[in-house]
Order: C-alpha cells, then structure tokens, then sequence
C-alpha cells in the first residue's frame, strides 16, 4: 500500500466513475481510475474515435468505461492536428475506399453524431473539392484499374482526359499527364484539430475519462500453450497499465481488461513495451509491429495568382501534392521523399532546402502559376508508417489477446478514423466485424508476412 | 456447542504458527472439518427444542441451518481467496485469514446466543471484520464509500435496537430467549410503544435488507473482495432475518398491525430490484440486485408471522445464501480472467469453457427458483402464505418471479452465450480449485431437495 502523505484536507474528486466524490486522502489531480475496462492508449483522432465509438455502441448507459490516456495535452506532436487533412476514396483496396466513404458520410453529417446539447454545433469546414491523381503514360492502366474498383465499391471518381483537365482547370500543365481521375463527391480536405476535439467533447459528454499521462509499460500474466503443431507459445494477456503522470515520477497502474493502442506514430514502441517483438527471429513472438514514425514536411505557400477557389487536392505523379488553404491565396503543398531520404526523425524541425530543391521545381511544373510564390510558414508532422505495406493495421494480436490495434495508417489515418473506430469498437464489443468487413486489414497478415499494398499511381 | 466454536478460535494460531507453504491447506483443511463436525447439530432432538450445553449458547431448529450454513461457508471463502491472495505478503495472508475466522467465530456466537444482549453484540461486531475485508481488500476506490455506507447504514439503524431492547430487559426481567417464549403478550398500545416496535426491527430490516434501506449492498458488494461478497451474501443478511425472527416473539401482537407497510415495502422491494436487474451492467452489481430480490421475499415471509411464512423464510435464506454465493464466486472468476466485472466484455464463454457454463446453468437456474431445489420449496411457501394474507399479494409475488426469471436467462445469456470476442480467446483454462468450490456451493443445495425437513424450523 503507497503512503499517501494528506497534503491537505480540501476533498478533491476521485477521477472518474465513482459515485460520490469524497475522499479523506488528497489524491493528485489527474490521476486516471484505479480501474477502467478499456484503456486506449493515444489521444489522437483514432484514439478518441474509438472511444466514442465504444460509448455509442453500448447498449446500457456506462456499461463500458473507458479511459484515453494521452501523452501530450498540447497535442503538439501528435499526427492528428499536423496533417493536411484530406479525405479522398482513390486507393486501390476496397477496404480502403469503403472506410473513406463511410467516413465521409459520418463527416457530412457529423452535427447528427457529435452534437452535445447546450454546446456549439461542430463546423469541420470540410472542403468539397475533389482529389485530382494525375498518371504517366506507364501508371494509366493502373489508375483505370483502381478507377475500375473504386466504382464499384460506390465512390464517384470519374477519369479525366488531359483535354478535360484542360476544361476544367486551366492553370495546370497537362505535360506528360496522361489520365487524371478526380472524385467528385465524398473528397476534400477539413480541419481535423476541429474533428479531434468535436470527437472529444462528445466522447467525455458520454462518460470516457481522458488522462494525460505517459504509458511506460505493462503488467501482464501470461502463460505457455502448446500449439497443435507442437509449439511452446507464451500468451500474454495486459492486466494492468502503468501511467506515468506527466513532470512527475507518479505512477498509476490502472487496471483492465483490454487495450486498444491508437499511440499512431509510437505505437511500435508501446507494442515493444508488452514484448512484441522480443523473441527468435522466425518466431510469433519475434515479429514486431511495423510501425514506426516518418517525418513528412507541408509549406504554406501564398500566391495571389494561384489556382483559385476551385482547385482540388492535386497530386502529381511525381509525388508532389498542393491543396488550397482558406480564402486568401494560400496553398499547403508537400511531397514524401524517397525512401533513401527519408528525413530524422528526432525533431519536428523543417528542412527548406528540402522545398526549393525537390518540392517547388515539381510544383511549378505541374502549376506554372506557382513559379512565384512565397513560402509563409511551414510544419513538420509524423506519419504512422507501416513499413510492412503502408496500410491499417486493426485488429488484436494473437500472442496478446487484450490489445487491439488501430494504427499504421501512413498518412491516410485521418481520413479513415471515424470508420475505423466504429470497427474497433465492433470488434470489442460485438466481437466481429457487423457493418464493414475489415478482416483484409487484420493484423495477421503482419505474421503471415502477406502484404496488402495500395496500387499506387506514382 | 463448544465443540465447534472452540475449534474455530484455535484456527487464529494455527494460521498464525503454521509455516507459509502450509498455511492455506491448513487453514481449509481444518476449517472444512470443523464444518463436517457442524453437521451433528442436525441430529439433536430435544424435548425442549433448544439443545443447550449451558445457559449462554444454545441451538434449535431455527438456529442449526445458519450455524452450519456459517460452518460450511469458511473453507469456502477460503478456498475462494487463495488466489488473489497470493500475490501478498504473507503477514497480510494471515490478517485477512484472521479476520474471516474472527467474523466465524462472531457469526457462530451470534446464532448459537441464547441472550439478545449477547446476540446483539455479535450482531454489531461482525461489522467490524466485514468493514476491514472490504475497505481494505476490496476492489476499487470506491470501496471506502461502501465501507462507510456498509457501517453507518448498519449502526445508525441498530442503535434504536440496542435502546429496545435494554427497555424491553427492564419490562421483562430477562431476555433469554429460552425463557422468553413462555411469556405472555405484553400491553403494547401506546405510540411509543409502536416507536419501540420499529427500533426493535430497524436493524434487522436494514441488515435483511430490506427494499428502502437497501442502498448500501450493492455497494459493499461490488466494493468489496470475492470472500467479503460471500460472506455477506450467505450468512450477513442471513443475520438480519434471524435476528428478526427471534425478536419478534417479544413484539406480538403490535406485529399484526405494524407489519403491514413494511410487508408492501418488501414486495414492491422485489419488483423493483428485480427491474433494476435487467439494466445492470456490472456483473457483481446485478448478483447483489438479485440478492436484495430474494431477501425482500424472505423479509415479507418473516414478518407475516406463520409457520409457512417463518419456514419458507429460512429455506429461501439456506438457499439463497449457498447459491448467490456461488455467483459471486463464478462472477469472480470471470474478474480473475478478463479483470472487469462488465458483462459485455465477458461473453461467449460457453465456448471456451464448457463446464463453467455447467456451473453458470445450474446456478442461475437455481436462482431463478427453479423446482426441485429448496429456492422453489421456500418461495412457494412464502408466496402461499402471502396468498393466504391477501390475494393480491399474488400480483406482486407473480410479477417478481417472473422478473427473477428474466434477469436469471439474462445473467446468463449474456455471460456465457453469444459470439465469442478475440480477447477472451486466451484465457487461463479454470483449475481445479474453482471447479471444487463452484461444488461444494452446489452439493448442499442439491441434497437439501432429498431432505428439506431439516431446514423447516420449528414446525418440522
């Protein structure tokens, strides 16, 4: 039993779900609950999806309690309030186009689910204005293939003829653009600080207790079973979450019964913190979650005689992309390096260089407009890149009964989190997938070394 | 007498002097031949009724069912605790071994007192090891709320009594209960004499508990370790009828006319509580619901004041008492596994384990007052003699079996049927200590359908 020295007789409130608040013990504030049921691991807007999901999904009021703990309450690294934040159904895996579209339906209609009475109705300012992929002439039969899928899974993607490009936007230089297929409904970009929060606010609204604190590990039991095959596997299942309180060296170890790690770029770390990984090589045991973060750089550039109002979400065939930002001439505009160059990811720091000698040639070539423009400002954000084939990674892990996964998104996270927090939470609760079948994106196919790669265009 | 309680306080050095390898074999051990020597008290036949070694403890046919009741219940909670237990140092193993032999041994002199001073004393000092079990033990920070509601709710209500009956000793000369029978009704018509009347039974109604005073059961429960659930489930409230039971021989006939509201309270208890069960979330939580339920039943048999209402009152209570306690041992083992007691997250374990869900069956449908087991013979009688009172009783009396039986299907639909989720794949398979303690709730109950005559009372 910790000696806890009664700084003060000032009762405080016991965090979380007891009926009463009273207590002769002054408690630290902050602390999560001694138990919970579910604890996700990672505030962020998959973190916090899943949460909310779990409270809609229940059937009697706190059947479930749920706990978010979040390492950083001013969100300043966390890929969510980084990201570009568009949402498109191009992609290539049907999984993939039905968790977008279903997302965008939850974001069109998000007053429907994440309105708190008393409180304002929430304003994503989602743009509507398309995605438009570009391809080369040895990239067209691809895009014609995934244009193929992509209607038939429901989303309204129609391919464009480098003439038609022409029609429809002429500030862009068709050289070398063979095909360009552009969504015409369900696509755009909005503000996912406002979604994060929205989804927040809503979730607390139904009782989840949000902690901020740092998972440093986990308390486990586990114990051996023999394999049909004769193999000794050690199954570990979480018991407990230790939370380390944020400045402090105070611990809380909260008690559950399943872990949901939505810890986004760290969520290889905290898989490394139950022992997954650990092992032969060969081995279940030895196969670590191939998450790891990527530093991806957006400028903000100005240009007055730019695109206008009416531009989509351009990406390029040669890997550089720009979308408008606001009213007044501003543009957001990146590109993912190679893979050998792949920027350190110790600090959130911006290389320019990295703008004037890869992005804006590519840019300005695409969008000759954009020969004079002026970089106002720009940011540095992770990507939660699955290095395995750079998609979700949902699901719980067979050696780790009690966590599920919901993480490796490599950058189309955002876009995809309000469906994959209803899956998760289908997974939990329901124990399977109800509304969409998602077993494609499981995290078996890590362990069974079967890659699900998006067809890409570049 | 002696023969078992002496027994019982010389298990505090044994689990005091016994070396650490050995201390919960020993402790069971010992406890379970105490319990099987407990089993004689069935063979006493007296003229009297009352078989006394000496005049300050003393058992009779109302007394003997919850003695043994109590007897077998300690290697039980035993048997329950070992393995949370085990993860403590072994001074704290010995502290909490000693408190459940303490509240045995209180629990003993309670049932087996002759004098109601006496009774009354160890009714409130089996407060004292309850509240250390659980607030100390229990599960979560809000077990120091249910230790407070668990105490204050007891004592404030059983201090009224303690003044009864020190005013009833100065009327009657005596409050031995040997003696008391043969006393005549006395002059009870003033209004202070009503108030007495309600402090005599006050405690007891909160300790039964009956529905208005209720609030502090769910609590203690779901605050509360596997083997304070228990304890408090089989044998605690078990005090409060009983105690009810030998009080009211002082109190005729204000009971005719007192009774009444409180008979309708017990009634509307089980409906309510029963209701309340169906949108329970927590495992443990909807148990102790269930148990409020059924001790709304027996609260109304007792105050009703026949022999069929007395009888049925004291089969209910033996019945219930071993199998509410078995689901809160099922409900511990889930806990011990998935550690939550939410039921949504522990479902489908049919599937995984087949003779649990045996267990699970057999249990929620003994709970559910199912024929031939002795829960139906006392809810039959209890409703009987209610018919016989008033027929519109049935409507209440109907209405709640109906309700238990929807909440029982319930429990058990959602724990053990339904799609298994990935998380509970994995789980430790059951040993056999848990099956072994899931039995020996269950065989008592089972062989009482061949010989309920035992438990009748007095009017076997």
């Amino acid at each position: 039993m910790r000696f806890i020295q009664p700084l003060c007789i000032k009762p405080c409130p016991l965090s979380g779900f007891s009926s009463s608040d009273w207590t002769p013990f002054h408690l630290t504030p902050g602390l999560p609950p001694e138990r919970a049921d579910i604890v996700i691991v990672g505030g962020g807007v998959m973190g916090w999806s899943v949460a909310y999901w779990l409270k809609r999904k229940e059937q009697v009021r706190n059947a479930v309690r749920v706990v978010v703990v979040e390492k950083d309450p001013t969100y300043s690294q966390a890929s969510t309030v980084l990201s570009a934040g568009g949402i498109r159904q191009q992609f290539s895996l049907p999984e993939n186009i039905q968790l977008s579209l279903a997302s965008a339906d939850f974001l069109k209609n998000i007053n429907e689910h994440l309105n708190v009475v008393n409180e304002d109705p929430v304003d994503l300012q989602f743009n509507h204005s398309g995605y438009l992929f570009t391809a080369s002439e040895n990239a067209a039969h691809i895009m014609e293939a995934n244009h193929k899928t992509q209607m038939c899974v429901g989303a309204k993607v129609i391919l464009l003829s480098p003439a038609q490009i022409k029609e429809r936007f002429p500030w862009m230089n068709t050289d070398g653009v063979v095909l360009a297929s552009y969504g015409l409904e369900n696509e755009g970009w909005f503000d996912p600080w406002t979604l994060l929060n929205a989804l927040r606010r809503k979730a607390i609204s139904m009782g989840v207790h949000q902690c901020f604190g740092e998972v440093t590990g986990f308390k486990s039991s586990s114990h051996k079973v023999e394999t049909g095959d004769g193999d000794l596997l050690r199954l570990k299942r979480i018991t407990h979450v230790n939370v380390q309180m944020p400045n402090s060296l105070e611990k809380q170890p909260v008690e559950c019964a399943i872990v949901v790690n939505t810890a986004g770029a760290n969520s290889g770390r905290v898989a490394e913190m139950i022992g997954i990984g650990h092992g032969p090589k060969d081995s279940m045991p030895g196969i670590p979650v191939p998450v790891e973060p990527r530093k991806r750089y957006i400028y903000v550039v100005h240009c007055p005689d730019g695109p206008g109002l009416d531009s989509p979400f351009l990406i390029d065939y040669s890997g550089v992309y720009f979308r408008r930002e606001g009213l007044g001439g501003n543009y957001i505009t990146g590109m993912s390096p190679e893979e050998s160059e792949e920027p350190d990811i110790s600090t959130l720091d911006v290389d320019h260089d990295f703008f004037h000698n890869n992005v804006w040639p590519r840019l300005a070539h695409r969008v000759p407009a954009f020969e004079s423009l002026k970089v106002s400002s720009a940011w540095a954000g992770y990507y939660d890149y699955n290095t395995f084939d750079q998609n979700g990674i949902l699901g719980a892990h067979p050696l780790v009964n009690n966590m599920y996964f919901a993480t490796g998104f490599s950058g189309h996270g955002l876009q995809q989190s309000p469906a994959v927090g209803r899956a998760v939470a289908e997974l939990i609760l329901d124990g399977r997938y109800t509304t969409l079948d998602l077993s494609a994106l499981d995290l078996k196919r890590i362990l069974y070394q079967e890659p699900m790669l998006e067809r890409n265009i570049v | 007498m002696l023969k078992i309680l002496i027994p019982t306080i010389m298990l505090f050095p044994t689990i005091w002097l016994t070396p650490q390898k050995w201390l919960w074999t020993t402790t069971t051990s010992h406890s379970l031949i105490i319990a099987t020597f407990s089993l004689t008290w069935f063979n006493l036949n007296t003229g009297t009724g009352w078989y006394t070694s000496n005049e300050y403890l003393a058992i009779d046919p109302l007394s003997t069912p919850f003695l043994i009741l109590t007897c077998w219940l300690l290697p039980l909670m035993i048997l329950a605790s070992q393995n949370h237990m085990s993860s403590e140092p072994i001074k704290r193993q010995q502290v909490y071994l000693s408190l459940m032999v303490s509240l045995q041994m209180l629990l003993i002199m309670a049932f087996g007192a002759t004098e109601l001073i006496m009774f009354y004393i160890m009714f409130e000092a089996t407060l004292i090891p309850t509240l250390m079990i659980i607030t100390r033990w229990g599960n979560q920070t809000e077990r120091l709320n249910a230790g407070i509601y668990f105490l204050f709710y007891t004592l404030m209500a059983s201090l009224p009594l303690l003044v009864a009956l020190l005013s009833l000793q100065v009327t009657t000369g005596t409050l031995s209960m040997l003696i008391l029978c043969y006393s005549d009704p006395m002059p009870f018509f003033t209004w202070s004499d009503k108030i007495g009347w309600m402090g005599g039974l006050m405690a007891f109604m909160v300790k039964i508990p009956l529905y208005g005073v209720h609030l502090w059961m769910p609590k203690a429960h779901v605050g509360g370790p596997n083997a304070g659930s228990m304890v408090l489930a089989a044998i605690l409230l078990k005090l409060g009828g009983y105690g009810m039971m030998r009080i009211t021989i002082l109190l005729d006939p204000l009971t005719k006319e007192m009774a009444y509201p409180f008979i309708i309270l017990a009634l509307w208890g089980v409906i309510m509580t029963g209701s309340i069960c169906l949108r329970q979330t927590d495992l443990k939580s909807l148990i102790a619901y269930s148990s409020v339920s059924h001790m709304g039943l027996v609260a109304a048999g007792i105050l009703i004041q026949t022999p069929w209402g007395f009888t049925g009152a004291i089969i209910l209570m033996i019945a219930h008492g071993l199998v509410s306690s078995a689901l809160f041992c099922l409900a511990n083992t889930t806990y011990e596994r998935t550690h939550s007691r939410t039921m949504v997250l522990a479902r489908g374990l049919q599937m995984i384990f087949p003779l649990t869900a045996t267990w699970w069956f057999i249990t929620n449908l003994a709970n559910l007052a199912l024929p031939p087991l002795p829960n139906l013979m006392g809810e039959i009688m209890i409703i009987t003699t209610m018919f016989n009172w008033s027929p519109y009783t049935l409507i209440l009396t109907g209405l709640g079996t109906l309700i238990t039986a929807s909440y029982s299907l319930y429990m058990f639909l959602m724990t053990q049927r339904g799609p298994t989720p990935s998380h509970i794949m994995g789980l430790t398979p059951f040993h056999t200590r848990e099956h072994l303690l899931i039995t020996m709730h269950l065989m008592p109950v089972l062989l009482l359908i061949t010989k309920p005559e035992i438990m009748w009372g007095w009017h076997f």
